[in-house]
């Protein structure tokens, strides 16, 4: 479940997550290798011109040995500036066998020229977006990023043999 | 909605990834000659991943200038609108770039060193009717609207064959004509999911993720030509649009600012969801999003 008091949420807000979207980015990629870590603390990827930046890591006790990053909560805020104001936001992400399982983003957006660049341009924003499970919808197909094949799916393959030698 | 009636699926593996052609009736041997024909003339022309293709000696040194290929100029072109709608995030001379985080002709999957951007295109490649050139040597990489491109080409000699209805899915592109495919947005973190549906009608829907072509430390194929680097802010896009390579190339500038202003411009829908879970849609998207 992903909640967030954020209100209203304009569309510039995704530049400010940079820095918290790091450990999303890496969130079930193949080819990670850094099993077994402490939970990787979200100040390392924040953005530097954020400040106040404080992230926590809280392992909940992970039973996923097999997982990149370790299951848990994380935390970070950070502030951005856009030409009108200086924004705040704080997101929270938990982690359960390398999956995103509920983002919370609070924050309180100032700038109109969010919002009207929103009503403009971009028809709807869901805060929660989980999904339904692909057998529940009907579907003839399923459109995502490409299946890779050949060379790429093979040097994945190496790295993660690699990692785990 | 109707189910579909094909009944017949070629599925074969070209540019890298699957392929799957659905009919209603086996396709003839001399169409599938036909699209295995044109699926090596592309190849042979654009891949940065095999040494004796055209872009291969331009990005060597070995030539300056090549003889036009078939689909440069739509395609280029189409990168124009790309730049200019993205402000220089999307570059066709964005394959050193890659290749220096890893995603080289082997691909090693090892990144080189920090991030480099991409050449000022308009100021290293040139083309005219007969010849396409570089005044120093860069690899060109057409993924932001190539295999788009590719299933277009393809869609033009199946559906004559096939009469009826049709659907080549290239993976995450795909383009549909007769009956309507529903379509499932796959979650880009949980491949068992989907975030959405669309529907597919006398056109295409291209998708675009993160999740797949990535190999460890936050890399993966969707670079900032700017900087470089992977992208941060968009996990996965999907765009629907009357070609292949329009669908491919809106998904493309959807991870970047000016995405949206593009589809208002080419009159395209759109879905995307943001590295924190967040999923924005266009103004009169007419498909679901699960929120």
């Amino acid at each position: 479940m992903i909640r967030t008091t954020a209100v209203p949420r304009p569309a510039r807000i995704g530049a400010a997550l940079v820095g918290v979207a790091g450990i999303v980015t890496l969130a079930g990629c193949a080819g990670g290798t850094t099993t077994d870590s402490a939970p990787a603390p979200a100040a390392t990827t924040a953005p530097s011109s954020s400040t106040g930046t404080g992230a926590t890591g809280t392992d909940s006790g992970s039973s996923s040995g097999g997982g990149a990053y370790a299951d848990g909560t994380y935390s970070a805020s950070g502030q951005y500036a856009t030409p009108e104001s200086v924004e705040t936001i704080e997101v929270t992400l938990t982690l359960a066998d390398d999956v995103i399982t509920d983002v919370e983003v609070t924050g309180d957006p100032q700038a109109r020229e969010s919002q009207e660049y929103q009503s403009r341009f971009i028809g709807g924003i869901a805060d929660e977006v989980v999904g339904k499970s692909i057998d529940d919808i009907s579907v003839t197909r399923v459109a995502g990023s490409s299946l890779t094949s050949g060379g790429f799916t093979q040097a994945v393959d190496a790295i993660k043999a690699d990692a785990a030698a | 909605m109707s189910t579909a009636t094909t009944s017949s699926v070629w599925r074969f593996d070209a540019i890298g990834t699957s392929w799957a052609i659905e009919t209603a009736a086996p396709l003839p041997a001399e169409v599938r000659d036909e699209v295995a024909g044109i699926v090596a003339r592309f190849d042979r022309d654009w891949s940065r991943f095999r040494a004796d293709s055209r872009v291969a000696a331009l990005a060597s040194g070995e030539a300056a200038s090549i003889p036009l290929p078939e689909d440069a100029d739509a395609m280029l072109s189409l990168y124009g609108e790309l730049d200019a709608a993205t402000g220089g995030a999307v570059n066709p001379l964005i394959g050193d770039a890659l290749a220096r985080l890893g995603y080289d002709a082997r691909p090693s999957l090892v990144a080189a060193g920090a991030p480099v951007p991409a050449p000022r295109w308009r100021d290293v490649l040139q083309w005219d009717a007969s010849t396409l050139r570089l005044s120093a040597p860069a690899t060109i990489d057409v993924g932001a609207l190539g295999k788009g491109r590719l299933v277009d080409l393809v869609l033009a000699v199946v559906e004559p064959a096939a009469g009826g209805d049709v659907v080549v899915d290239a993976s995450g592109d795909l383009a549909v004509r007769g009956v309507p495919a529903r379509v499932g947005l796959e979650h880009p973190y949980d491949a068992r999911r989907a975030i959405g549906v669309a529907t597919v009608r006398d056109g295409a829907l291209c998708a675009s993720a993160i999740n797949r072509r990535a190999w460890g430390d936050g890399l993966h194929h969707v670079l900032d030509a700017r900087t470089g680097a992977p992208v941060r802010a968009w996990a996965a896009t999907w765009a629907l649009a009357p070609t292949a390579m329009r669908a491919d190339a809106l998904a493309t500038a959807l991870f970047f600012d000016g995405g949206p202003e593009l589809a208002a411009d080419w009159g395209a829908h759109w879905v995307r969801m943001a590295t924190d879970g967040r999923v924005q849609w266009s103004p009169g998207f007419d498909g679901e999003v699960f929120s």
